[in-house]
């Protein structure tokens, strides 16, 4: 076992790798016990920033495991009086209209998205500005640069964080938390988007220029009836994510079922807690299986 | 001109058509829904104008830039930590979840059902809902923070390194197995080399993600660029909170460069 595991480190370790280009040695051969030691280095400093930090404590298996049991037995609510809230008709009633707000909430946070991301992938990808099938000489650089940095801003910035800095601006509620997740997200699908457009097949959009197409045919008939179905792809799988997040940045902006969590959360109401959190679980598979169907339909 | 469009319209699926209907109809059905809405907060023009003008004069003093070095330096110890926890996790759960090592056929669907559908539970809840739900167990402590990420982190990075495990071509297995290598001897001579190439990649990516998880933390008290955020608006300070948005930008475009060169050195 021990012997396998050894020459398992180095998977082929008697045909040496074909020189590259600039001669360095394989990847995984010379250079790898650096990169092994760095990154021990970083992990052992990385714990004991952590296990530094004045709230730090370990607590004992012992003591965890027991406030675990107690925590999950207020959820299921086994030693309170009344009925638990799951087993409660009203409890539901209150619960679904704010799981529907959510949905509301990811949808509109997901199509605002997608057409932030719409309308500046034609800048931010380098096929379509400064590249191959660039127009406007003049501008094409800066319109580039500047809509890059847009999407790693936007990227960069948690959807949580946007929600803080737009609850100044916008009233708290369904919008203010859908404009926050759309706004990390046309990062995300910026990229990713941009990323589709440069890597298309070039052969449909050189016939095309070579047909004396202009740049709104170009991108009519050469980019969007390749790109599109890879875009929508992504669209789908980013609701997965935005449907999972939609319930933090609902604690937020007040709204959906990420509101109704923090109020039980605090409120000690465990068995809404557990309500709470059982539609949300049920919530995002059905969000994930919807989206995957309609993948399909993408096919 | 009319020829590539009649040949799009005419090889499209009518699935496509559908899917594109039915999702312009949802968002559309989302947008009336709140279109009713107020939209201006409560500080309505003014609050605009004095985040915006804040943009220009941001807090540069040495010691507030301190504050900004250290809050950083937590918010990647989180991320690093959280991604132990997360590969932790996520390497034995991949095993488990692709069902790579068991031999008998039963034996293999049962374990892998249950601990697809363990994880997926996991996976489902939000790291952030994961730390309010740990802090009521662990209180606050740091290390509830790091198993909030980790945890669901691993979940999904079990999930992917399952399925590239399982997505890997099967002559060559074949050949090791009919060789009368075990489980164990095709997993790291067959399955890891065919699957490896963009792990690493992956791997980055999740860390990515871990830094913007880590920076959000604050959100329950546990520290970093997040918490000095929420201190900064709290406080009205706008001033304070760009040069904390700029160090998370640094630290998350630092991540992805240093990402990018791993997959790029990893497919040589």
């Amino acid at each position: 076992m021990s012997a396998d595991v050894h020459l398992a480190r180095r998977p082929t370790p008697d045909t040496p790798s074909p020189p590259d280009g600039d001669g360095r040695a394989p990847w995984l051969l010379g250079p790898a016990l650096i990169v092994v030691a760095l990154a021990v280095l970083v992990v052992v400093g990385a714990w004991a920033v952590i296990l530094t930090q004045p709230t730090t404590t370990l607590p004992g298996l012992g003591v965890t495991w027991q406030r675990s049991v107690d925590f999950g037995r207020d959820l299921l609510g086994v030693d309170s009086v009344g009925t638990p809230a799951y087993a409660d008709r009203a409890a539901w009633g209150e619960v679904l209209p704010l799981a529907v707000d959510t949905v509301v909430m990811s949808v509109l946070a997901v199509g605002l998205a997608a057409v932030g991301a719409l309308a500046t992938i034609g800048y931010s990808s380098r096929l379509l500005t400064v590249g191959e099938f660039g127009t406007h000489p003049r501008l094409a650089w800066p319109l580039y640069l500047l809509s890059r940095s847009m999407h790693i801003v936007a990227r960069s910035v948690p959807d949580v964080v946007w929600a803080l800095l737009i609850v100044f601006l916008v009233r708290p509620g369904i919008l203010a938390g859908a404009l926050a997740l759309a706004l990390h997200d046309s990062g995300v699908l910026g990229r990713l988007g941009s990323d589709v457009v440069d890597n298309l097949d070039r052969g449909p959009l050189r016939n095309l220029r070579a047909a004396g197409a202009g740049r709104v045919a170009m991108v009519a008939y050469g980019v969007l009836p390749q790109a599109l179905p890879r875009l929508v792809t992504f669209l789908l799988y980013r609701w997965e994510v935005i449907v999972r997040a939609t319930v933090v940045v609902g604690f937020i902006t007040t709204a959906g079922l990420g509101y109704q969590l923090r109020l039980d959360l605090a409120f000690r109401r465990w068995t809404d807690v557990a309500l709470v959190l059982l539609v949300y679980v049920v919530l995002v598979w059905g969000v994930d299986a919807l989206s995957s169907a309609l993948r399909r339909l993408a096919r | 001109m009319s020829t590539p469009s009649l040949v799009w319209v005419r090889a499209r699926p009518a699935g496509r058509s559908l899917l594109s209907l039915l999702l312009v109809v949802a968002f559309a059905l989302s947008v009336l829904a709140v279109a009713g809405e107020p939209v201006a907060g409560s500080g309505g023009a003014k609050a605009a104008r004095e985040v915006l003008a804040s943009l220009l004069r941001p807090d540069l003093s040495l010691p507030f830039l301190r504050t900004v070095a250290e809050a950083t330096l937590l918010t990647a110890a989180y991320a690093v930590a959280a991604m132990t926890v997360a590969l932790a996790v996520g390497i034995p759960g991949a095993l488990a979840v692709s069902g790579v090592l068991v031999r008998r056929r039963s034996a293999r669907l049962a374990s892998v059902s249950v601990v697809r559908g363990l994880f997926a539970t996991v996976r489902a809840i939000h790291e952030l809902v994961w730390a309010l739900l740990l802090l009521i167990i662990l209180g606050p402590n740091p290390i509830a923070g790091v198993i909030a990420i980790g945890l669901p982190y691993g979940a999904t990075v079990a999930r992917v390194l399952g399925e590239r495990l399982t997505d890997v071509p099967a002559a060559p297995l074949a050949a090791l197995t009919s060789a009368g290598s075990s489980p164990w001897q095709t997993l790291f001579y067959g399955r890891l080399p065919l699957a490896g190439a963009d792990l690493a990649g992956y791997l980055f990516y999740r860390f990515e993600c871990a830094v913007r998880a880590a920076a959000v933390l604050s959100f329950i008290g546990l520290g970093g660029i997040g918490f000095q955020i929420q201190i900064a608006l709290a406080d009205l300070r706008f001033e304070r909170v760009w040069p904390l948005l700029a160090a998370l930008l640094v630290l998350v475009v630092a991540v992805d460069r240093l990402s990018r060169y791993v997959r790029e050195a990893g497919t040589v």
